[in-house]
């Protein structure tokens, strides 16, 4: 697949076999370019020392055989008997003698004698187009041949030199094989370093891989599972064990927080609950209006102390990211309309005018307790501390692609769809002291009634959906509060 | 044909329905100030009242007789709440329990328990809402009555059907959400209704609002439901929450 293959080419695993594929291309390059250049002089070493031996043979076989008639052949022989021992030459090869020759030129410097294929007035033309006499083995090229001739030569007594020419064509066959032998196993070479350093480091780094996607598993919901650790000891199966062992302090860390907690709730809940039910009781008792009324009073400042107390475990919980869920499927929409149509005579009554603005219906996984009460927190909100004549719209929508990350402790949620809920309204807008920490504990306007625990419940709640929660002043006045929480999975 | 939603009933605001009386009920409570109250408040609702302070004696009281239903608090001493109805289920126990629990969510084994028939109650609570769970626990037993079509309480008539209420004759203007409201305080003519038990059976929400919202909304209803010169049905409860008079 597509993003696959581009994983893949990001991965740490074809960085590092790239560079060491680089690196170990780049060295036996230069090994093999060094052989070559040592075996081709090598080479070239013995076929001049074979040419400078032989010339040295046939300049004194040259020099003491009788000018006669047999001289030719003689010389010629000789000439041709040498040419059978060419270094280099194939074993299978044709008796043709085209690769050898052997020239003598006289005092004026034509033609004497000539042993080898043609009439070598090619290889004499390009003798003497060569300026310079020397005599150490040199370099020839011949009209009519590719390769070129090493040639040496020695002044015989009289006047005139003597020349042996080899082609350099075996030399360069020889070496010729050589480079395709050293090509192939370059390449094979740097193929089979390349796999090898890539599998092996994709090895070791999917262990990472899973280390990584297990982590991010682990979040609030689910303390209990652990990275996988292999048997081998090095600094990865370390990483996998010390993450483990950060888990399991966390795990308990918040399975101490959950003993508080509870504790705390139930050790006071217990007299909350007894309270209320004797309040509860005698005020069926009572007759009196007044009397009545201050117990009436009482009951209901035990259930405002109830909420604070409810919210503010809540919030203590969802802080440490230890707050328990029971997610069910939610349609954020039905509950908007149901919050509206239970707040709209309230927020008449207070001169507030409240509009929705839905698209539809929007499915998103969470706790229902938890999602209805911070959803009414909001309404409550804007009922607190809006005066008379203002508005208040609440937008539901969808986003597709966010922007921004849902939620900064899960990067997973960076691309997640997710469903937008927008509060805002045209009122004063969060006074200037409260801005910098709104969601901050005990924190509220001046001007607002009711406890300031609300938006740290919004935030506690959001943080607890891995969602994320925003508010700010409108630049054209008035407060908007932003909440997105990931869809739910279908 | 229309069928009264509530027999004739005492002055007193909790009345029982008549097949409630005497309902043997068997409460595992080990705190001491709640088992008082509780008992009080039970009897005089017209329950027949065992109290048990741990999951040994409640056992054993259940083993050696019949309840009609059960509470059962989560925080006993020496067993917990929900091993200890599965064990009494076990025995053979049938009646519904209605659960109270300190917690504020409803963890799986809860709901586990609740889609089994049974009912929760996080504390504190209004006794009223109490009451109300338990008789709704006991009616999930008795035999089904026929679907309402129609409701009556003293002058006040709701169309289900048409959904139109009408009082003495006239017909009263009201809004979707005002009938639904309405229907709610009628069937629970003559008993006392919560905030929370309202917003949670009107609304469909487990809320407790900082502001007044269901106040205004029952203003609302009261003044078209028991305007000029009509004799006010629609009580109001301090401290408890609301009631619709039958008498």
């Amino acid at each position: 697949m597509h993003t696959d293959r581009k994983a893949v080419m990001h991965s740490a695993a074809w960085r590092i076999s790239a560079w060491a594929t680089l690196a170990f291309t780049l060295g036996t390059l230069v090994v093999f370019l060094f052989l070559d250049r040592f075996v081709a002089n090598d080479i070239q070493r013995r076929s001049d020392a074979w040419i400078t031996g032989e010339i040295e043979t046939l300049s004194d076989v040259a020099a003491h055989t009788p000018k006669d008639a047999l001289y030719d052949r003689v010389v010629g022989e000789v000439a041709e008997l040498a040419s059978h021992e060419v270094p280099n030459r194939e074993p299978n090869e044709s008796a043709a003698n085209d690769s050898v020759f052997f020239l003598q030129t006289g005092p004026d410097g034509g033609l004497r004698l000539w042993v080898g294929e043609g009439d070598g007035q090619a290889v004499l033309q390009a003798i003497r187009s060569q300026a310079v006499l020397i005599d150490r083995p040199y370099d020839i090229r011949v009209r009519g041949f590719r390769i070129p001739f090493r040639v040496a030569s020695i002044a015989m007594e009289g006047g005139g030199r003597v020349y042996l020419g080899l082609s350099e064509r075996d030399q360069l066959r020889v070496l010729r094989k050589l480079r395709y032998r050293f090509f192939f196993l370059w390449l094979s070479l740097v193929l089979l370093g390349f796999a090898i350093v890539f599998f092996t480091s994709r090895r070791t780094l999917s262990h990472v891989r899973g280390i990584t996607e297990a982590a991010s598993r682990i979040g609030q919901s689910d303390l209990k599972t652990r990275v996988p650790t292999t048997r081998r000891n090095d600094e990865i199966a370390q990483l996998a064990l010390t993450l483990n062992r950060m888990l399991d302090r966390i795990e308990i860390t918040v399975h101490q927080l959950h003993t508080i907690t509870d504790s705390l709730a139930h050790d006071l809940r217990s007299p909350l609950t007894a309270i209320r039910g004797k309040l509860e009781t005698s005020l069926d008792a009572v007759r009196e209006a007044e009397p009545a009324d201050a117990i009436a009073s009482a009951i209901d400042e035990l259930d405002r102390l109830t909420d604070f107390l409810n919210k503010s475990l809540d919030v203590a919980e969802a802080r440490a990211d230890a707050l328990r869920l029971s997610p069910v499927s939610i349609d954020l929409d039905e509950l908007l309309r149901a919050m509206v149509d239970l707040y709209e005579p309230s927020m008449l009554e207070g001169g507030i005018h409240l509009h929705l603005d839905s698209c539809g219906p929007v499915r998103i996984s969470g706790d229902e307790g938890l999602i209805h009460r911070m959803v009414a927190n909001l309404f409550d909100n804007e009922l607190k501390h809006l005066r008379s004549g203002a508005t208040v719209t609440v937008q539901l929508a969808v986003d597709p692609e966010p922007r921004q990350p849902l939620s900064p402790s899960i990067p997973d949620s960076l691309h997640a769809a997710c469903a937008v809920l927008i509060v805002r309204d045209n009122g004063a807008g969060f006074s200037p002291e409260v801005r910098s920490h709104l969601f901050a504990r005990r924190v509220k306007n001046p001007d607002s009634t009711g406890h300031g625990l609300g938006l740290a419940f919004v935030d506690a709640v959001v943080r607890a959906h891995s969602g994320s929660v925003t508010a700010a002043n409108r630049p054209s006045g008035g407060a908007e509060i932003a909440v997105r929480l990931p869809l739910a999975t279908a | 044909m229309t069928i009264r939603s509530s027999p004739p009933s005492p002055a007193s605001s909790r009345c029982p329905l008549s097949y409630h009386l005497f309902m043997r009920l068997l409460l595992v409570e080990d705190e001491h100030d709640i088992q008082s109250f509780l008992r009080q408040a039970l009897a005089e609702a017209g329950y027949q009242v065992d109290v048990s302070p741990d999951g040994k004696t409640a056992e054993s009281l259940a083993a050696t007789h019949a309840y009609d239903i059960l509470i059962v608090d989560l925080g006993l001493p020496d067993t917990d709440g929900i091993n200890l109805i599965l064990r009494l289920r076990r025995m053979g126990v049938r009646a519904p329990v209605l659960i109270l629990s300190a917690r504020r969510s409803v963890d799986d084994r809860v709901r586990g328990l609740e889609q089994g028939g049974d009912d929760y109650l996080t504390k504190p609570f209004a006794l009223a809402e109490l009451l109300a769970r338990l008789r709704n626990l006991l009616k999930r037993n008795a035999p089904p009555v026929g679907e309402l079509t129609r409701l009556h309480v003293q002058d006040l008539e709701l169309d289900l059907l048409r959904r139109e209420a009408t009082r003495a004759g006239q017909a009263l203007q009201l809004t979707p959400q005002e009938f639904v409201l309405l229907e709610y305080l009628c069937r629970n003519a003559g008993r006392v209704v919560t905030r929370s038990m309202i917003l949670e059976k009107v609304w469909g929400m487990r809320i407790q609002p900082d502001t007044n919202v269901v106040d205004v909304h029952i203003y609302r209803l009261r003044g078209k439901v028991d305007g000029e010169g009509r004799q006010p049905l629609i009580r109001t409860l301090r401290g408890v929450g609301y009631v619709l008079k039958d008498r």
